[in-house]
């Protein structure tokens, strides 16, 4: 018993020297958006996989569907229709655009619609989109398509995102880069044929999905990020932290 | 409750007015800057451009720079820095954000 309490003193000295190897992992990850062609071996995807596999999840209900695309003209075929969708959308919806400044009451009243998706940064990718000035996936040589199952326990959505974050550390630790990419969502919303293609129906719906690749360059590392405030309940008082 | 004015959050920022949606801001040295522009390649939102073999990002009103941080991760030389956060208003004001800071033990 003692030698416990001893062990766990010592763990919290060698704690406030260092972060621990996972914390590193979390903190030096960043969202990887330039890829090498070259191709991630099958068992590196199947172990990424398995850490999303043992993500914690409501009621233990594993509420997800995993598609996992290896193929570079699938991808690009895929990316292909949201690149359409995303020109009807820039047709009508970006003001910002010289001589387009009355598009932007039609705008606004999508924006309140939809003000997740036409958030003013997804609203300025949607034009860069259109104009091919990046493609959906980066040219990641492996995609991971996340469904949730919608009969899930609680929060599906969120457990694809807890799974799916598992696998982008997993990935990560493997050396490997990740993007999460939502822009895959209108290729399933508002069209049937991938999902006709890939044959997915009920009760599975598109989340997100995550582009895996080996990174150019060296994108890594520590970068500076706002605090946020956070309110802090003790001893009968509130405090504000950052 | 305190966050938001009654128009406040009924107000849909003009996404092009640098008063409304205010992007992010980094700042080049260019005596570091060896001109090899991977930012401009890894910059997510195409913010950065190169002009004269250095790198400088487009004025407000037709960047989104949203502060991520990859152009200044991916630098080899170590030249960019971080220097003022977006801030939007109205619909999407920027609410309880600090300083920016590095991750702390």
């Amino acid at each position: 018993m003692a030698s416990l309490k001893k062990e766990r003193a010592n763990r919290i000295e060698r704690l406030r020297m260092d972060f621990t190897e996972t914390e590193k992992v979390i903190l030096n990850r960043r969202s990887v958006r330039l890829y090498t062609k070259e191709a991630v071996p099958e068992f590196m995807v199947k172990r990424i996989l398995e850490a999303g596999r043992f993500a914690p999840t409501g009621g233990n209900c594993q509420a997800w569907k995993f598609v996992v695309l290896r193929d570079p003209e699938l991808i690009e075929a895929i990316s292909e229709t949201v690149v359409k969708i995303c020109k009807i959308f820039k047709a009508i919806v970006d003001y910002r655009r010289p001589g387009f400044f009355w598009l932007r009451p039609i705008a606004n009243l999508f924006i309140r619609r939809n003000r997740n998706d036409l958030h003013p940064v997804p609203f300025g990718a949607i034009t860069m989109l259109a104009e091919r000035k990046f493609t959906v996936w980066h040219g990641a040589s492996t995609v991971i398509l996340i469904f949730m199952d919608v009969r899930g326990v609680g929060t599906p959505r969120l457990d694809c995102g807890i799974a799916g974050q598992n696998m982008v550390i997993a990935a990560h630790s493997m050396g490997l880069g990740t993007c999460w990419v939502s822009f895959c969502k209108p290729a399933f919303q508002y069209t049937n044929k991938w999902k006709k293609r890939l044959d997915i129906g009920y009760p599975y719906k598109i989340v997100s999905s995550l582009a895996i690749g080996w990174p150019r360059g060296e994108p890594e590392g520590m970068v500076e990020r706002q605090t946020h405030a956070v309110d802090w309940f003790e001893g009968g008082e509130k405090r504000v932290i950052y | 409750m305190g966050n938001f004015g009654f128009f406040e959050k009924r107000h849909i920022p003009k996404y092009n007015d640098p008063d409304e949606i205010k992007p992010g801001e980094i700042e080049v040295d260019v005596d570091k800057c060896s001109g090899c522009s991977i930012c401009v390649q890894a910059c997510v939102v195409s913010a950065i451009v190169m002009q004269a073999k250095r790198p400088v990002m487009l004025p407000p009103g037709r960047n989104e720079c949203i502060f991520c941080g990859c152009c200044v991760a991916i630098c080899p030389e170590g030249a960019i820095r971080l220097k003022s956060p977006y801030r939007y208003t109205g619909l999407y004001k920027t609410i309880g954000h600090g300083e920016p800071q590095p991750p702390r033990l």
